[in-house]
């Protein structure tokens, strides 16, 4: 069965105060904590609920002053792709980019190529492709130049396998835009924060194309489900390798639509995450592959599907 | 940017200029420059990879020297100069050319107004400081023009020329070898500019 089908993606924003309460409720209802996020005496909230008992969820928010709402792109991990991290793009508009998509829930890393600069010399290295592999999607941020976006700059889409969503300036169709899976346009080169109406406007529904394209994603796994939810590994290395509570990054185990990136050193944390019980009988090396992320020394998980496993936990 | 005289931004699709206009605006904006320029002119064309900048700045103000804001004399102990400054808004880039040359050390500041200076022959220094160039609008109008034509310009366009000939400034950048009718084409864009006075009004 899908993931969707079963456990909706939701965002809690509210006070501190009582919020073990949801963190309670969501325990006993069998749904997930994906992301705690505390600033001051605000806490945000990413979690998977079970569908048939959002509405529970939704009462106790409102009891404690808090506010749910749909995160469509819980449990993604998406790419930034901007063609340096010179002042040219960031901080508006690859960053605007980003903090756009993560209040969807999603995970955003920003990727700065080091020479994807120009036209003529615009290139991807090796292990910036690779690294954006990694990711569930990437999204591109181009400038303002037609002729750029369509003639120049989808060299950098190649050797990249994930769906690619392209964002520019100009009105361009898809298909003008050789390489992406989808183009977006009104997001080009600004020097200054997105907040204009227009401006607002692009990036919802830049959220909202990246979110067919997830749902898209989501579909193609039901086919051919994960032998075990991201989700319910997230959980059982929060339980069985406590070191995981001591990681300082804000998302210490980032969730995958196939998998997760755990933020722990590979050598010092692989054969333990191996033999993480899911089961009985049933370790983590028996369900997926466990590999060093190329990010920093970080584990990459990437769970197998039912037709190589066999069976589903 | 009401108190430019002329903007004007060109680019080969009509419809991807006002985005770029956006963009040299809010830079102009940033580097507090608006007071600056007169006229300024952007054209830019990316199938050929060039990006033009012309501008008219507006007249430089003459330099700053210390006698014109301070009184200078010795003080009460042996090999002391007494700074007195009138305008505070000079102080720090005073106190860094101090620093510079004579040291932390020997520089005292008894209160906002006050620089106690230490040397060995206070005589010969004061009438070196008198006329010490604190500030130049010149240099500081070129830096900052130059700076504002390279984050104006396109991210990979790094072959550029600029030129400061009077209150005319040229910038031309791309990502090729610079060609001389690129330049030479920015500076009758620059004529053009400074002649037509159609839609410009003499501040």
């Amino acid at each position: 069965m899908p993931v969707a089908a079963v456990l909706e993606p939701y965002v809690y924003e509210g006070g501190v105060h009582k919020h073990g309460l949801i963190i309670e409720l969501l325990e006993d209802l069998g749904g997930y904590l994906v992301q705690s996020t505390p600033a001051a005496t605000e806490i945000n909230l990413v979690m998977l609920i079970p569908r048939k008992d959002v509405p529970l969820m939704e009462e106790l928010a409102k009891n404690i002053l808090g506010k749910l709402t749909r995160a469509p792109l819980t449990g993604t991990e998406i790419a930034v792709v901007s063609p340096t991290l010179a002042y040219h793009h960031l901080p508006h508009s690859a960053c605007d980019v980003a903090e756009h998509l993560r209040r969807d829930g999603a995970n955003t890393n920003m990727l700065g190529l080091a020479r994807g600069m120009g036209r003529r010399v615009a290139l991807s290295q090796d292990y910036e492709r690779k690294l954006i592999n990694e990711h569930d999607i990437a999204v591109y941020s181009f400038g303002n130049f037609s002729d750029c976006i369509m003639n120049k700059k989808p060299k950098l889409f190649s050797g990249v396998d994930v769906p690619i969503v392209a964002t520019g300036g100009p009105d361009l169709s898809t298909d003008d835009v050789e390489g992406a899976d989808v183009y977006v346009g009104g997001i080009g080169r600004v020097s200054h924060r997105l907040r204009n109406e227009g401006e607002i406007d692009s990036l919802d529904v830049l959220n909202k194309t990246v979110g067919e394209v997830v749902d898209k994603l989501r579909e193609e796994i039901s086919r051919d489900p994960l032998a075990v939810l991201p989700a319910r590994v997230m959980k059982e290395i929060k339980e069985q390798v406590p070191e995981i509570n001591d990681v300082l990054t804000p998302a210490p185990i980032t969730l995958q639509l196939d998998g997760m990136r755990v933020k722990l050193p590979f050598d010092q944390f692989h054969e333990k995450l191996e033999q993480l019980d899911l089961d009985e009988d049933v370790s983590l090396s028996d369900v997926a592959n466990i590999m060093p992320s190329k990010m920093k020394d970080y584990i990459l998980i990437k769970i197998r599907r039912r037709s190589e496993t066999g069976f589903t936990i | 940017m009401a108190t430019l005289e002329k903007f004007v931004v060109e680019t080969t699709v009509e419809e991807e200029a006002p985005p770029y206009r956006k963009i040299v605006s809010d830079i102009i904006s940033d580097l507090g420059m608006a007071g600056r320029i007169a006229k300024i002119k952007v054209a830019i064309r990316p199938e050929d990879s060039l990006f033009q900048l012309v501008a008219v700045v507006r007249g430089v103000l003459p330099q700053v020297i210390l006698k014109d804001f301070a009184e200078i004399q010795k003080g009460d102990h042996e090999g002391e100069i007494l700074i007195t400054i009138s305008v505070e808004k000079h102080l720090p880039r005073l106190l860094q050319i101090l620093w510079d040359r004579y040291g932390r050390d020997s520089l005292e500041q008894p209160d906002r107004w006050t620089i106690s200076l230490f040397v060995d022959n206070p005589e010969e220094e004061i009438g070196s400081l008198e006329n010490l160039v604190v500030d130049d609008p010149r240099r500081t109008l070129k830096s900052n023009l130059a700076d504002m034509a390279i984050r104006v310009a396109p991210e990979g366009f790094r072959v550029r020329y600029h030129s400061l000939n009077g209150n005319n400034f040229i910038f031309v950048a791309s990502e090729d070898t610079m060609q001389k009718e690129w330049i030479d084409e920015a500076h009758t864009m620059l004529k053009e500019l400074k002649g037509d006075d159609a839609s410009g009004s003499s501040a």
